[in-house]
């Protein structure tokens, strides 16, 4: 097994020296989002030409990865600084989890061969009065013969301006307990009545998205798992962001991230050293915290808070590294007014890391709705009053 | 003793909050009409004669309303500079220029790199050995994160013909004028600071979650406690670095340096835990916390990163 593992490493360290461009990162600095997208698109066909784009998925979706296979994939990739794919995200992760656990075989039919084909899927949770308490969500979708109709607004569509297609969270009986009167679609965004508007973010980017839904209509069939049970759908959805993806960040922040640290720091200087050698133990914890996560997922021996312990840790220490980052980098750091696209948080710019940073600690349930999941699921505690 | 300027004070702050809160760019001779650029000129050359104590009052209001304009090259530093200097006919006539408004006067001391306002500015005077030259310049914008702040590489052409010497020891009108400049960023970043709480707690009382406001749950309420503390320990620190200052005292160095370090490095905290607490829409570019974040960033690295100044605080250990 060891040795199978150990020839799979050569074989993606192999192709990773063939198929990575050496430039991308230069070249991916301040391009325009069609250039983003396009070049997006390409390195996920190449990757799918290699078997690496979906390799969580079944078999006999094309994927079928052993996770001990894929935790070799995911280093190599990091360690070779591959492109990060950003577009793809929501597409091969929650969109597949969500079809994979609770979609019709037609839909799986429809959706997963798409995706590998480049479909591009985008999250419809949030609301502007849904954040934190996203079951109060307010977006109604009622019942007209074969079809619902839906109308409402979503915030926070990452990527909603490329999206094909989004997973739709909305509120089929008002009258039912929040959780209980929610129902899961899928919504092709090319119907009349979505309108999406970009928002820009702290960085300035506007892979945000507003998405306003005007009467819009959407097909019984679309409809994922029963009536009212979008709820629990959902979480199979958040779930995809537990495990392999969180693996995937955390050896990329340990490899670019970390050694770019290294090198701009000035290593002569104890209090630096330090801080450093500090950082390399919390990376390494981490490492080590998401191989356990994505090993308990397999077994099924994952503890209650396991992913929400992963979630808070990875995304503080990413903002104390790049807050790190930016205070050593001094005032040239301030001058790089621009990232590539496809790096994530690891891309050479200190201080557009560090303020994207928060796109971590807030997104995805915050780190002070993290804290009182771990609390509660994870120590037994009491429960705030009317938290989840 | 400092005492009976309180009531001064308040008052400046109220009318500089005011007109800053108006637009994000404020023009030069809104400066000049307001009566900050002349506030430490001698009266005799059409200033207000006051210290920099009320100076410090318009560079933490600045911060407050993360404020673009050119005060703290044109006005703390040039002003600062020239008071430094020998009397002389130049000296004197730039002085009354300035107050006016006549001319805007940018100094550019180390690092010659990052010089603030430099850019526009009518004159650009050089802190060399000794005193303050006036060469001919190429000034090259370094364009920053923070679009609040105008910072400009400024390199020397030529030598220039005539040096306006320091009053006393060289070296340490220069250190001064770095402690005005350190201590200057440190208001500012005090002022901003404050407004970033100030938003926050207005946000989490209005902002409802859970059905309750978001104020009400302990998460958000201690944060909003442990930014309160933090500020109340950078406002010692900085109006005792003010007075140091504003009185010219030889230690003054200890004191700026506490409170640049301290300041500056909790600002971007306290603006990092707004953007925090304010959730998805503190991300957003709309919300502008993003602005008070950039500047604290940029504020914690110039004239000094709070790891320079806590190693400069070390040496007096040994």
């Amino acid at each position: 097994m060891t040795a199978d593992l150990d020839d799979f490493r050569a074989t993606v360290r192999a192709w990773c020296a063939e198929h990575i461009p050496a430039d991308w990162r230069a070249a991916q600095t301040g391009v325009d989002d069609e250039e983003f997208v396009r070049f997006q698109k390409a390195w996920f066909a190449e990757l799918h030409s290699a078997g690496y784009a979906v390799p969580h998925w079944p078999r006999e979706w094309g994927g079928g990865m052993s996770v001990a296979e894929q935790v070799v994939l995911y280093q190599e990739l990091a360690a070779r600084d591959a492109p990060r794919l950003v577009l793809a995200f929501v597409s091969i992760h929650h969109a597949a989890s969500t079809l994979l656990a609770a979609g019709t075989d037609e839909q799986r039919r429809r959706h997963l061969p798409a995706i590998l084909d480049g479909e591009i899927w985008v999250q419809g949770f949030s609301e502007p009065e849904a954040g934190s308490d996203l079951a109060s969500l307010r977006t109604t979708a009622r019942r007209v013969g074969d079809s619902y109709i839906v109308s409402g607004q979503k915030l926070w569509a990452s990527g909603g301006k490329h999206a094909d297609w989004c997973l739709l969270l909305a509120r089929t009986d008002p009258d039912a307990p929040k959780r209980k009167g929610i129902s899961y679609f899928l919504l092709d965004m090319t119907t009349p009545g979505v309108e999406v508007r970009p928002i820009r973010n702290a960085i300035g980017d506007s892979h945000f998205c507003e998405v306003f839904l005007n009467d819009v209509s959407i097909p019984a069939a679309n409809l994922v798992g029963a009536e009212n049970a979008g709820w629990q759908v959902a979480q199979s959805t958040l779930g995809a962001e537990r495990g392999l993806t969180m693996l995937e960040l955390a050896e990329r922040l340990g490899n670019a991230g970390f050694r770019w640290l290294v090198q701009a720091c000035p290593l002569d200087d104890p209090v630096v050293a330090d801080q450093l050698a500090q950082f390399e133990i919390e990376i390494t914890g981490l490492r080590g915290l998401c191989r356990k996560m994505v090993e308990g997922n397999e077994a099924g021996t994952a503890g209650p808070a396991d992913a929400s312990i992963v979630k808070l840790y990875y995304s503080e220490l990413l903002q104390r590294l790049t807050d790190f980052g930016a205070e050593i980098g001094g005032l040239p750091a301030h001058t790089v007014l621009a990232k590539p696209m496809s790096s994530g948080w690891e891309s050479g710019s200190w201080l557009l890391d560090f303020i994207g940073s928060w796109e971590w600690t807030i997104p995805g349930g915050s780190s002070e709705i993290q804290r009182t999941i771990i609390a509660e699921r994870g120590l037994g505690l009491p429960r705030e009053p009317s938290v989840a | 003793m400092a005492h009976e300027f309180d009531e001064f004070h308040d008052e400046l702050r109220s009318v500089a909050g005011d007109l800053l809160a108006k637009d994000r760019n404020v023009d030069w001779p809104t400066l000049v009409d307001a009566g900050w650029v002349g506030l430490e000129v001698p009266e005799q050359f059409g200033g207000a004669g006051v210290t920099f104590a009320e100076v410090a009052v318009i560079c933490e209001e600045m911060g407050r309303a993360a404020s673009a304009n050119s005060y703290l090259g044109s006005a703390v530093l040039a002003i600062g500079a020239l008071k430094a200097l020998q009397p002389s006919g130049t000296r004197d006539q730039l002085l009354a220029d300035m107050a006016s408004g006549a001319v805007r006067v940018a100094v550019a001391l180390e690092p010659f790199e990052f010089v603030p306002d430099a850019e526009g500015a009518d004159r650009i005077l050089v802190v060399a050995d000794g005193g303050v030259a006036e060469p001919a310049v190429t000034v090259t914008p370094q364009p920053v994160l923070d679009e609040t702040r105008r910072l400009a590489t400024v390199t020397a052409d030529s030598e220039a013909s005539e040096v306006l010497r320091f009053e006393g020891d060289p070296g340490v009108a220069v250190r001064r004028l770095h402690e005005r400049a350190a201590v200057a960023v440190a208001c500012d970043s005090l002022g901003l600071s404050e407004a970033m709480l100030a938003a926050t707690v207005a946000y989490a009382k209005v902002r409802s979650q859970f059905g309750r406001p978001i104020g009400s749950f302990q998460a958000v309420k201690h944060a909003c406690a442990d930014m309160l503390v933090s500020i109340s320990v950078s406002r010692q620190l900085v109006s005792a670095a003010v007075e140091a200052v504003a009185e010219d005292r030889p230690d003054a160095g200890v004191a700026v340096a506490m409170a640049k370090s301290h300041a500056c490095s909790a600002a971007v905290d306290v603006a990092g835990k707004a953007m925090q607490l304010h959730g998805g829409i503190g991300y957003t570019w709309e919300s502008g916390i993003h602005v008070y974040l950039k500047r604290a960033a940029l504020n914690r690295s110039l004239f000094g990163s709070p790891a320079d100044h806590r190693r400069q605080l070390a040496q007096r250990y040994l």
